[in-house]
């Protein structure tokens, strides 16, 4: 199988089903929704389709326009697309989780009202996380970006007959639009000094003259992108918007977004075109400082919330405490075997943390669905007459916290171990981090399991659509966690690896490997 | 509005929407393209709005035409942007080797496939922006 003739088609397919469905929701409500869960499901086998030609065969170059990204410069022209391990794993995780949240919606948005926008919009989304997957133009990430990003904001406010919703998304839109210009003022800087925008070809221009005008870019980049990870000091918004919004999109911003957005951009920004010519150590403790606060702040406030969705809010921006300290100690300590055991540490954990923490979004929504409730004070005793739910929640909510036979365990025992070697306080924090967010979940296990409350008695467990991408869910936690190790090493190791060869990633573009 | 007002816009308008179709069929010759050309067609749907009020707004304006249109205009740019997908995504097959639109440099009907991008960004944004603005338009009242 060729990669670069399959690439394409993994923007092309969601932006076809977004632009023709206007015109699809003129035959009426089945064949909307028909049509959003085949045009995500062939994202979805496009996406595979990809991860498994990267894994085989090594990186993918596509350029736009022509064969080559070179015309008769010697240094790229076009906008290129640059496919390497780590992407390649961040479309697979996209295409999933997006392709379960479309089919949890057919039963979830039955009551609302615009379901044409929705389908359209969470397509969308969707495309804009696979651009900034795959892009290796500095320009196209950013238009990417704002293309999650104003779907995002859309998707928050969806219901605008709630006032949390407008509240949410106008704090989200406003917020999330200072950050993206701040990536967007990086992007003229580095503009104005070097002349390109592509990645790979910066990254050779920032190494022969590293400037003041590439150290202002990179602050602004790290403050925009932190934002959009939701790190501790401008996480406020996160707390607002998952709560707000639909739960499928919950499961979507929480487990995408986030670390697509976020998470993924920074990566690449630092190891990719920063690489050789900061020095990593100041970035890495700088990333690991913002990391340790944002552990600490997270996972507490997730203990003492009394909302269940806001508590599994909270909690996201715990765990993404998690990954950033991972990518932290990873610049830290770039060279090193630590550093290379806590990125891929990093890669692991946002990828196990997409699947759980989608399934628990999930089952909130299931929840309030049935219920018409998410306060946690109000609800006990749902393990009676929920017990396909409660099974979900009960390992959901396992992983997450890292018990052994499930796949959060690996990842974060990864993270434990090198940020104990690189240094024990912060491994500390981090075991500190885990103790409040277990005290958050065994609160929520008291909803499932305790007395039955009234409403309780009268719940059911959901319709088949919402049922399927659960269990689903569940079947891949559970067997992510019966092969951790193997996983490790076949998949997250040459990905974090993969990250830290700047080398690679510019001779893949420059033609020279 | 006043009869001023409309008479005036009853001449405007259509030397507006010209004009904004001059704009946008000249995009790979002139200053311009799909988004400017769109957004000042758009501006004579709005002075329409504006001038003969919601009522008359009401009588033409159709949600799920425009909100087809407005499909119609992406998928026309997905679709030339897909012709020379044998190549690459985005290749100009229009212009290297296809039947038409492949004049001499400076002509109308040169540039490969961008003029026809410019038709379909141009559609996109006028319907779009009138789809909004009218949306907006018809808004519940202040009060409830």
């Amino acid at each position: 199988m060729n990669g670069e003739t399959i690439l394409p088609y993994l923007i092309i397919v969601p932006l076809f089903g977004a632009f023709s469905m206007p015109i699809v929701s003129l035959a009426g409500r089945k064949a909307r929704e028909a049509w959003a869960v085949i045009i995500s499901g062939i994202t979805l086998i496009v996406g595979s389709a990809v991860f498994y030609t990267v894994y085989e065969n090594g990186p993918i170059l596509y350029t736009l326009g022509a064969k080559s990204p070179f015309g008769k410069a010697d240094f790229p022209i076009r906008i290129v697309w640059e496919v390497d391990l780590l992407s390649a794993l961040m479309v697979l995780m996209v295409t999933l989780v997006a392709f379960l949240a479309v089919v949890y919606s057919l039963g979830y948005m039955k009551h609302d009202t615009g379901l044409d926008k929705y389908y359209t919009l969470i397509l969308i989304l969707e495309l804009g996380m696979l651009g900034i997957a795959i892009t290796g133009d500095l320009f196209n990430f950013y238009v990417f970006l704002e293309i999650m990003s104003i779907a995002s904001y859309a998707l928050v406010a969806f219901r605008n007959d709630t006032w949390e919703g407008i509240e949410a998304g106008i704090k989200y839109m406003f917020v999330g639009s200072i950050a993206s210009s701040f990536v967007l003022l990086g992007i003229a800087l580095l503009y104005g000094q070097y002349g390109t925008l592509t990645m790979g070809y910066l990254a050779v221009k920032l190494s022969q003259n590293p400037t003041v005008v590439a150290k202002v870019a990179l602050a602004f980049f790290i403050a925009g992108l932190l934002f959009k990870s939701g790190a501790s000091p401008v996480h406020m918004w996160l707390a607002d918007a998952h709560p707000a919004a639909p739960s499928s999109i919950s499961a979507m911003l929480s487990g995408l977004v986030i670390k697509i957005g976020g998470v993924y951009a920074l990566t690449r920004i630092l190891f990719s075109i920063y690489g050789a010519s900061i020095s990593m150590k100041t970035v890495g403790w700088v990333i690991i400082i913002f990391a340790c606060l944002t552990l600490i702040i997270g996972n507490a406030m997730a203990v003492i919330q009394t909302d269940m969705k806001r508590l599994l809010a909270y909690s996201s921006v715990g765990q993404i405490g998690y990954i950033l300290l991972g990518i932290g100690i990873g610049l830290a300590a770039y060279g090193s075997r630590t550093g290379e055991i806590a990125l891929a540490g990093a890669v692991y954990h946002t990828f196990n943390h997409a699947l759980m923490k989608a399934l628990l979004f999930l089952i909130a929504g299931v929840v309030i669905h049935e219920l018409g409730t998410r306060n946690l004070n109000e609800l006990s005793g749902l393990a009676k007459t929920m017990p396909k739910t409660t099974f979900a929640f009960l390992i959901g909510a396992a992983a997450i916290i890292g018990m052994p036979p499930l796949n959060g365990f690996a990842s974060k025992w990864l993270i434990y171990e090198s940020s104990a070697i690189f240094n024990p306080v912060v491994g500390a924090i981090a075991i500190i981090g885990t103790a409040f967010c277990t005290a958050a979940y065994v609160r929520v296990l008291y909803t499932f399991f305790g007395k039955p409350s009234g409403k309780a008695m009268n719940a059911r467990d959901p319709e088949a659509t919402m049922l399927w991408p659960m269990i689903i869910l569940v079947l891949a936690i559970i067997v992510m966690g019966l092969f951790p190790w193997q996983i490790s090493d076949r998949v997250m190791i040459p990905a974090a690896k993969a990250l830290e060869n700047q080398l690679g990633y510019v001779a893949t573009i420059m033609g020279v490997g | 509005m006043g009869l001023i007002v409309r008479t005036i816009a009853r001449t405007t308008i259509p030397l507006i929407g010209i004009f904004g179709a001059y704009i946008v069929s000249h995009g790979h010759l002139t200053p311009g393209g799909g988004f400017q050309g769109g957004a000042t067609i758009a501006g004579a749907g709005i002075l329409f709005l504006i001038a003969f009020g919601l009522g008359e707004m009401k009588k033409h304006y159709s949600k799920s035409l425009y909100s087809a249109l407005e499909g119609i205009g992406g998928l026309a740019f997905l679709g030339v942007a897909m012709l020379g997908i044998g190549t690459a995504f985005f290749y100009n097959t229009l212009w290297h080797s296809g039947p038409v639109l492949n004049g001499k440099p400076g002509t109308l009907l040169s540039a490969g496939f961008l003029p026809i991008m410019n038709l379909a960004v141009g559609l996109k944004v006028f319907t779009g922006l009138v789809s909004a603005l009218a949306a907006i338009a018809l808004w519940r009242r202040w009060k409830e």
